[in-house]
């Protein structure tokens, strides 16, 4: 996921939606993937997220990227609490053979603590699809409104839309270094790695110059366009909520009371065998 | 037009903080409304800081020593905000990369709008009419990093544009931009002038533009007002510009040039359509002896030095950017490579360098695939000067920014230092050998950075758009040098979107379009191929145009390159008989 993708989703229910309703539906998400234990739940959880991307039109080729990359860390996962969670393994599913040096007939695969790994699992692709479903389907413009909305002083929220449009620029720069380096002999590739940071830390000199120059003509760019940092300021784009987002916020927060009443209640959600 | 004063500079003068002299020095100027003033001067004329005077940065931002007084629009910019002023004076700066920070078009244009408090129904209303005046409407979502060079130049000034204001100051915009893009500022900004009657100062090297566009030309030089007057007056003087390392009008050189030779024209025309006026009247006086022009280039015998065979390329968002691309440099060669923004040349250039991988077909140098090479080991056989010499100096001292290439090919000792000395000399910087190397001024600069590339003793230089961004003197110094290192031996490719500064160095030159050769023939074929540049948005030199339609009018061949080239080809009647 880059900083491209922000506002890159195709028009939906979600793109008419306002920022602060999505921020509601993420954190609601959020709570509850740390609320339910249950393999069960927590899937159901992952399951709707996925629908609701569907549903936006969300481009998933990034999505699916980072879920690619994060495969190995959910084998480890897996691997690690069905072999070593202990707290919640009780059927044992497969034991080291006895005559295996040391861990032979201590190691146990658990049902239980696969079931956990699996619930650990969905937890986090509950997030890696909420956050998608949020940002990619917000415009830059209406989301920088929505944080001068919701308080955030103008200057953090202009900072913060000004670092998303000159970080590519300073990526370019440091590849342009670096390529400069190569093209005066310098072989990084057959080097170690001190030698590495020693080269590297040569980039942080024209990189840094070239950011204090750049930085001062950004300032007087800003200036010639009557830029004050003051928050007393009009917007071009509105943020306002819709009977959409009063629906949506609403619903999160019904969703959100009724599965914290559930859980203290009647247990719904703990991690358990019913869990499984 | 109201014939009011807009602009009234009385004896400014102005030092920047820590700076050892002024930068400005007893201005006096008075600017009507509706005006269009072109500034004219060499590097570190003070062009910049003046028009940062005129909107308050200077000295409200940088602080510092101001004498005198600015009022615009009958607003002193010592007494009243810099954003107060921004309303009145709006400006455009030289690199579109700095000046546009919003993340949409249409977010650019409202930016300044959202500042002054604007209601959200004149925003609106104001970006649909700045875009459309620039021609950027329909672009409102797209992200500035999706326009071409000219269009981002056009955005920059919408959002100039956008506060309505009084006086549009612009410095140096099209110095970044191929000629296509140029024209598309230059006729714009005309346009706002004429039609809106906005005041306009636009800093500029681009003579032929500035002669054709502006309604007085200021010389600045060394922070001071030289003169100001017409363009007719002002590029009239070619003895004078020189003097001040700023380049005439071609069409000024040639007739200059005549005067020299005692064919005295009623006075110099410094536009196309005035030349041709003046020809008129000295036609009967005069004769035309072209020369017998050198055949059609070197032929090149054996095998080529560095080639490409039916490359292709495309990028990771699918822009196909060369398109079965072959190509043949031998030993000893001086190759142009010209093209519009995008054409390809940058990504033709880094296959050579093997920084990016032909998706088919191969590059070789002596016969051998430079994919098997790694850079830093072919960095030692094509050195490489890229446009913007800051990125390539990453070292404390001239010295060891010349040293660093031969630490990397285990040169040490008395060897080491005989290479840094001999390559600090071929450059002029031995008295720079201890300085710090972004202390020097930008021609210094780019010549440390072929200093580095140099030392590496590379069979094939390789240097991209040279001259951009440099005043006359320094890009011709440039051109000295790389001049001289062929001379000496060294294959050389130059890309550059500044045909007028080839003829004299090159020998060939390759067009490029949209990822294919167009043309690849001798510069003097090339430059002649009129209908062909312009195919691929290129401007052939004014003193080309101009030769062709004396050529048409004379139904001869003229095919002349330089204005000293055309004034050689004309005689008077009487020395001829």
């Amino acid at each position: 996921m880059t900083w491209r993708n922000i506002g890159s989703a195709k028009e939906s229910l979600f793109t008419r939606l306002d920022f602060r309703s999505k921020l509601a539906l993420l954190l609601v998400a959020t709570c509850l993937a740390f609320l339910w234990e249950s393999p069960k739940l927590t899937g159901a959880l992952a399951l709707t997220m996925l629908l609701l991307c569907l549903l936006a039109r969300i481009q998933l080729d990034d999505v699916s990227r980072t879920l690619l990359i994060m495969l190995p860390f959910y084998a480890i996962l897996l691997l690690t609490h069905g072999f070593f969670n202990t707290y919640v393994g009780r059927t044992t599913l497969w034991v080291a053979p006895a005559n295996w040096w040391w861990i032979g007939g201590k190691l146990r695969l658990t049902a239980e603590g696969l079931a956990y790994g699996v619930m650990v699992i969905f937890r986090t692709l509950t997030l890696i699809l909420t956050i998608p479903l949020v940002i990619f389907t917000t415009d830059l413009s209406t989301l920088i409104v929505g944080l001068v909305r919701m308080r955030v002083p103008y200057r953090v929220a202009f900072v913060f839309s000004a670092t998303l449009r000159f970080l590519p620029l300073w990526f370019q720069e440091i590849q342009a270094i670096q390529e400069a380096q190569r093209l005066r002999g310098l072989a990084v590739e057959s080097m170690n790695w001190l030698k590495r940071v020693l080269v590297y830390s040569r980039i942080a000199v024209p990189l840094i110059l070239g950011a204090l120059t750049r930085s001062q003509q950004i300032e007087v760019a800003l200036a010639a366009r009557a830029f004050s940092g003051s928050p007393k300021r009009t917007y071009l784009h509105e943020s306002t909520l819709h009977a959409a987002d009063y629906a949506v916020l609403f619903l999160c927060s019904s969703v959100l009371l009724v599965a914290v009443w559930l859980r203290v209640t009647t247990g719904l959600g703990r991690f358990g065998p019913a869990g499984l | 037009m109201d014939q009011a004063a807009i602009v009234c500079v009385d004896n400014l003068s102005y030092q920047y903080p820590r700076a050892p002299g002024l930068a400005l020095r007893d201005i006096n100027l008075t600017l009507r409304k509706g005006e269009f003033l072109g500034i004219i001067g060499p590097t570190g004329a003070g062009k910049t800081t003046f028009c940062l005077a005129l909107n308050g940065i200077v000295p409200q931002f940088y602080g510092g020593r101001f004498f005198g007084r600015v009022t615009v629009a009958g607003l002193d910019t010592l007494e009243n905000p810099i954003h107060l002023l921004a309303q009145h004076v709006a400006m455009v700066f030289q690199d579109p990369e700095t000046q546009l920070i919003a993340n949409t078009v249409e977010d650019e244009v409202a930016f300044a709008l959202e500042n002054v408090n604007a209601p959200r129904a004149e925003i609106v209303r104001r970006i649909a009419w700045a875009l459309t005046t620039v021609r950027l409407d329909g672009k409102e979502k797209k992200h500035p990093s999706e326009l071409s060079g000219g269009e981002k130049q056009r955005l920059a000034i919408a959002a100039a544009l956008a506060l309505q204001p009084e006086v549009l100051v612009l410095d140096e915009p099209t110095s970044q931009l191929d000629p296509v893009g140029s024209q598309e500022v230059f006729s714009t900004v005309r346009e706002l002038n004429t039609r809106l009657g906005i005041t306009v100062i636009l800093v500029s090297h681009a003579s032929e533009e500035m002669a054709e566009f502006v309604d007085r030309v200021a010389i600045l030089a060394d922070g001071q007002l030289v003169d100001m007057d017409t363009p007719a007056r002002i590029f009239a003087q070619v003895s004078l510009l020189r003097r001040y390392a700023i380049r005439p009008p071609q069409v000024a050189s040639f007739y200059a040039a005549l005067q020299d030779k005692g064919i005295a024209a009623p006075y110099i025309p410094v536009t196309k359509d005035a030349a041709e006026q003046v020809y008129e009247i000295v036609r009967p006086l005069t004769q035309i002896t072209p020369p017998a022009w050198p055949s059609q280039g070197v032929e090149r015998a054996g095998p080529p030095l560095l080639s490409m065979r039916d490359v292709e390329y495309a990028y990771p968002d699918g822009t196909q950017a060369l398109r079965g691309i072959s190509l043949d440099v031998h030993a000893g060669e001086y190759v142009v490579i010209v093209g519009q923004n995008g054409a390809g040349k940058t990504t033709l250039i880094k296959h050579f360098l093997h920084l990016l991988e032909p998706e088919s077909g191969q590059v070789l140098l002596n016969g051998q695939d430079v994919c098997t090479l790694p850079v830093s080991e072919l960095a030692q056989r094509i050195g490489f000067v890229s446009q913007n010499p800051d990125n390539q100096i990453f070292n404390t001292t001239v010295e060891a920014e010349v040293a660093f290439a031969l630490r990397n090919l285990g040169l040490r000792g008395a060897e080491l230092d005989e290479r840094v000395q001999t390559s600090l000399q071929t450059l002029g910087l031995t008295d720079y050998r201890k300085r710090h190397p972004l202390a020097l001024p930008k021609g210094a600069r780019a010549r440390v950075v072929v200093a580095a590339v140099l030392a590496m003793q590379p069979q094939v230089l390789i240097f991209d758009e040279p001259t951009t961004g440099q005043d006359y003197i320094d890009a011709q110094h440039i051109l000295d040098v790389i001049h001289q290192l062929h001379q000496a031996g060294k294959t050389v490719i130059v890309v550059t979107h500044h045909l007028h500064l080839m003829p004299g160095y090159a020998e060939r030159v390759v067009v490029m379009g949209k990822g294919v050769i167009v043309l690849d023939a001798p510069i003097r074929q090339a430059f002649h191929a009129v209908e062909l540049l312009r195919s691929t948005y290129l401007t052939p030199p004014q003193i080309v145009q101009f030769a062709q339609r004396i050529a048409a009018r004379e139904q001869i061949a003229l095919p002349i390159l330089t204005p000293a080239e055309l004034a050689g080809c004309i005689v008077a009647r009487s020395e001829q008989s």
